[in-house]
């Protein structure tokens, strides 16, 4: 009872302060905040859902009217949640480490990219794209199949890899992806190079609504629907066989797990979240270069699922959540806040800090967080915030 | 024909001979394997089981050659086994341990489990119900939700067997099933295959060091000695027959064997 | 297709490969000297290799700012940089592994190949950080030392600098130490040992922990050897130039057999020939088509192929593999 007021007066209160203090980054962090506790409280079920509905349907949006930076990191969020959730498939579930992961997510991107804009002339002839917005919504489908294919095409030839030697051909494979998408201006111009591919095709919205919402709602849904299927996956015949995978191999295969289709299913289950995640990331965007799928966006993304808990989902959602918007929000924040001081020569113990070196940018440093998180959990706590619960089955009671 | 034959199956590493020109066959009952330590016991099973090739011979379940196949198709076709050094899924519960033997018996695919087709729905139910039916067999069914890897000893090499039952064996291979246990809990688990031959008509082939426990329970003795079979019939003959006499005094070592 | 030009700069490229080839070589041992004994990719060797060549531009600059640069004579310089580079990667190397490492030493495989990951981004950041705040850029260029810009013209079309001569024989010199050192010492046979049977040789009286600090220690060496001889060839470094050669330097180890010293030289000079190959003869080869920038890809294909193919590497080390 006393939760129930909490967790009602919590996301009350910081919707609020929220709306009064539209730029404070912390007030944000409260409303995120009171979303996790109401997702953890002792609670009923049915008030769980409605204040999880009210937050992410009608109060953030509303809190993205004031201020559509938050939007964005919103969606960026989202975007990040589903990355993390098909890597926890691969990762978490079936224990295969992958490191180059990000090339999902750009084949997704690339695939709407390139037809979506005036650049798939250049490769066809003619005149005839960039295509029309509403063949977004179909390229949703098409960037999640052809994902989904890397996925597999990768696979084939890594089947008989174990555990690092598995990471460091995906890493290779990661590099391979973007030194071609750095590349393949040439001979035939595929991908325009570092340059990157502009402008990119944007689908109607409905109701009129403004991009930035709209596409925060799109992410929010296809961030649904991958909860669904991976919670599916997991409660299934095919989890329960990629589960038997990472824990023995070999005896899996004994026991009659089909060792090549269920790795492939796993590589394309996985991939195929990043893929579509792409495709909505190309069109929200309107500009995609190499630049966005670096290695460092792999072990990002990796980072989220180690810090969340390898095969819990809501560990990866948890996990996405807190390293985007400390990247986005605090590293960006801190940057900003030491700006001022520097600016009103402020002065911490007779240092004044309009002295710090110019290259000095809080904002810079993901690649720190990403490493921190990394070995702090390995050494600390190897099975993440919210470990993966084993679940409880109806039928034993 | 023999339920199972196998016949001249040859199998060398490197320069080695583990295996050579052995023949077995199975119809019924419980067939043991003995042999001192590196005799090819359980290199003969990790070719009944796939995990392996013969360099020569061939092996056949109910008229059907198996060599060449997959592991996993060799389970489907109703073989299936335990390992010598327990091979549970350490993180995975008891149950859902039993769930993954039964996946070559669930013929559904990823657009049912995605969906959760009427038959994704009957096929949960009715594989959960087994899985419980199965660890209550073997007297687990306390520990259904226990993780795998806090049980003890004999109840995770007894988790083991109703795993590798899950998958509706009709040849089940059991790699010394009794290593560890006390002679009381290895007479309980010998019981429980007696009882499984009788009501499932299975045949089990066992591997075992327990000569106790193997000439009280086995219907044929097939001893192996550096790679060759040399002796078989029944549990007394092969008692008494020198030749098996003379490989067991003049090389038992006394560690244990590697798989 | 000019004939001419593809022969006549041939002799060029193939000193450019073999420079190329003995940088991979150096770091390349380090990977492969951990790998022997504790089974494990030092993801973070890529980093400790370029705080090598961090330390080594930080000590030249310390004596040109003092005025020894020009005073003293260039080989005591280098001795001077290669020494501290050394030490100070070397050293690197042996905390990494205390900190991050050990503690996870008996984890399931991945936990410390992950913690490895982490530190190389941690320390990528760190060298960035600490730049950035000491000398307020992390985008540093060797200071040049005259005498190494020499140049001698051996024919038309070939000139070698006294610091590729530097860098060749700077690697010959490191390779040669430690083949003594593995093959001729105590502390080598102990190190062998170590790889071979960890529970025996410690039954032996070896201390396992000490020998494998020791490992981290030279391999760490090694890439901070490297380091130096990366900044001096190359010139421009930045905190994040380790990682690609870390990578190709990986792939050579495991071109080579990993876990094999011999073959991390082997697999270093194959690498580097490929790739000084590619980089010059692809472009001129396919018309422009494909760019000397799939070397890269080249690389990560060669190492793709033969993890798949021939995991046990060109000199056939086997690999161990624990699922």
């Amino acid at each position: 009872m006393i939760q129930s007021l909490l967790a009602v007066a919590l996301t009350g209160v910081s919707a609020f302060a929220v709306a009064v203090y539209p730029r404070s980054v912390l007030v944000f962090l409260l409303f995120q905040g009171s979303i996790l506790f109401a997702y953890r409280a002792r609670i009923p079920d049915w008030l769980r859902w409605s204040l999880l509905a009210a937050a992410l349907l009608v109060l953030m949006p509303a809190i993205g009217y004031y201020n559509g930076y938050y939007l964005e990191v919103a969606t960026q969020v989202g975007i990040f949640v589903a990355l993390a959730l098909g890597l926890n498939i691969v990762v978490g579930l079936a224990g295969l480490l992958d490191l180059g992961y990000v090339a999902f997510f750009a084949v997704g991107a690339y695939s709407w990219a390139i037809v979506g804009s005036p650049h798939a002339n250049v490769i066809f002839g003619g005149e005839s794209f960039p295509l029309a917005g509403g063949w977004f919504y179909l390229f949703l489908l098409v960037g999640l199949g052809v994902a989904a294919l890397t996925g597999v095409l990768l696979g084939l030839p890594v089947l008989r890899l174990h555990g690092d030697y598995l990471a460091v051909v995906t890493l290779g494979f990661g590099e391979v992806i973007r030194v071609l998408a750095n590349n393949l201006d040439k001979p035939i111009n595929f991908t325009n190079g570092p340059k990157g591919i502009t402008p990119i095709s944007r689908p109607p919205t409905p109701l009129g609504l403004p991009y930035g919402e709209y596409f925060y709602f799109l992410a929010l849904l296809i961030v649904i629907v991958v909860v669904l299927v991976n919670r599916r996956l997991e409660n299934s015949h095919i989890g329960r066989a990629w589960e038997a995978i990472r824990e023995d191999e070999l005896a899996a295969r004994a026991m009659g797990v089909p060792l090549v289709r269920m790795k492939l299913m796993a590589f394309a289950c996985g991939a195929s979240f990043a893929g579509i995640m792409g495709v909505l990331f190309s069109a929200k965007q309107i500009f995609i270069n190499p630049e966005s799928f670096t290695f460092l966006e792999s072990i990002g993304v990796l980072a989220m699922v180690i810090l969340g808990g390898m095969g819990s989902i809501p560990g990866a959602i948890l996990g996405a959540t807190v390293v985007t918007v400390l990247n986005l929000q605090v590293l960006k924040g801190f940057s900003l806040w030491l700006n001022e001081l520097k600016n009103a020569g402020v002065t911490v113990l007779g240092y004044s800090l309009a002295d710090l070196p110019t290259q000095f940018e809080p904002a810079k440093y993901e690649r720190m967080v990403f490493g921190i998180i990394l070995v702090l959990m390995m050494i600390y706590r190897p099975q993440g915030i919210f470990p993966a619960r084993r679940r409880q089955r109806e039928m034993t009671q | 024909m023999h339920l199972f034959e196998a016949r001249g199956v040859t199998k060398r590493f490197g320069g080695l001979t583990a295996l050579h020109a052995v023949d077995f066959a199975v119809d019924r009952g419980i067939s043991s394997i003995i042999g001192p330590n590196g005799a090819g016991k359980t290199t003969l099973f990790n070719i009944f089981t796939g995990l392996y090739s013969a360099d020569e011979g061939t092996v056949t379940f109910r008229d059907r050659s198996i060599l060449g196949r997959r592991p996993d198709q060799i389970t489907a076709l109703g073989i299936c086994r335990t390992f010598q050094n327990i091979r549970l899924f350490a993180n995975m519960t008891a149950i859902e341990n039993v769930l993954v033997g039964m996946n070559s018996r669930i013929a559904l695919g990823l657009w049912d489990v995605l969906s959760h087709s009427p038959g994704f729905r009957r096929t949960e139910t009715a594989v959960a119900a087994r899985a419980l039916a199965l660890l209550e067999r073997v007297g687990l069914q306390a520990n259904a939700n226990d993780v795998a890897r806090n049980l003890p000893y004999g109840d995770r090499r007894r988790l083991e067997l109703a795993r590798a039952l899950a998958s509706e064996p009709a040849l089940l291979l059991l790699d010394e099933p009794t290593a560890g246990m006390t002679q009381g809990e290895a007479g309980a688990l010998m019981r429980l295959l007696r009882g499984l031959v009788a009501d499932l008509g299975l045949a089990i082939i066992l591997i075992e060091h327990n000569m106790r426990v193997v000439m009280e329970v086995s219907d044929w003795v097939t001893v192996l000695d550096h790679g060759e079979r040399i002796a078989e019939g029944a549990p007394r003959e092969v008692q008494e027959n020198p030749r098996v006499i003379e490989a067991y005094l003049g090389t038992r070592s006394p560690g244990r064997r590697r798989a | 297709m000019d004939v001419a030009l593809l022969i006549g700069i041939f002799p060029q490229v193939l000193l450019d490969g073999i420079i190329l080839g003995f940088m991979y070589a150096l770091i390349a041992l380090g990977y492969t000297m951990v790998y022997g004994v504790l089974e494990f990719i030092n993801f973070a060797h890529s980093e400790i290799f370029i705080v090598g060549a961090f330390v080594g531009v930080e000590v030249m600059l310390g004596l040109k700012s003092a005025g020894l640069l020009d005073g003293l004579p260039w080989p005591v310089v280098l001795v001077l940089v290669l020494v501290a580079g050394m030490a100070g990667s070397g050293l690197l190397a042996v905390t990494v592994e205390r900190v991050a490492y050990r503690p996870l030493r008996n984890a399931p495989r991945l936990i410390p190949l992950i913690s490895a990951i982490g530190i190389s981004f941690f320390l990528q950041d760190m060298i960035r950080l600490f730049e950035s705040l000491w000398r307020n850029a992390f985008n540093l260029v060797y200071p040049t030392l005259d005498a190494l810009n020499l140049r001698f013209e051996l024919t038309e079309t070939l000139d070698v600098s006294v610091k590729s001569l530097v860098v060749i024989g700077g690697a010959l010199g490191m390779l040669w130490a430690l083949h003594m050192i593995v093959n001729r010492t105590k502390v080598g046979t102990a190190i062998r040992a170590v790889a071979e049977d960890q529970a025996a040789a410690s039954l032996m009286g070896i201390d396992v922990n000490r020998i494998i600090s020791l490992t981290f220690l030279i391999g760490g060496a090694m890439g901070g050897a490297a380091g130096v001889l990366f900044g001096v060839q190359y010139g421009l470094i930045n905190p994040y130039s380790g990682f690609i050669p870390g990578l190709k330097a990986f792939t050579a180890a495991v071109l080579g057999g990993i876990g094999n010293i011999p073959g991390a030289m082997v697999g270093g000079l194959v690498l580097g020939l490929l790739e000084a190959f590619a980089a010059s003869y692809l472009s001129l080869l396919t018309g422009g088509a494909f760019g000397a920038e799939y070397k890269d890809i080249l690389a990560f294909s060669i190492l793709i192929l033969i993890l798949i193919f021939r995991p046990k590497g060109l000199l056939g080390e086997v690999v161990r593999e624990r699922a």
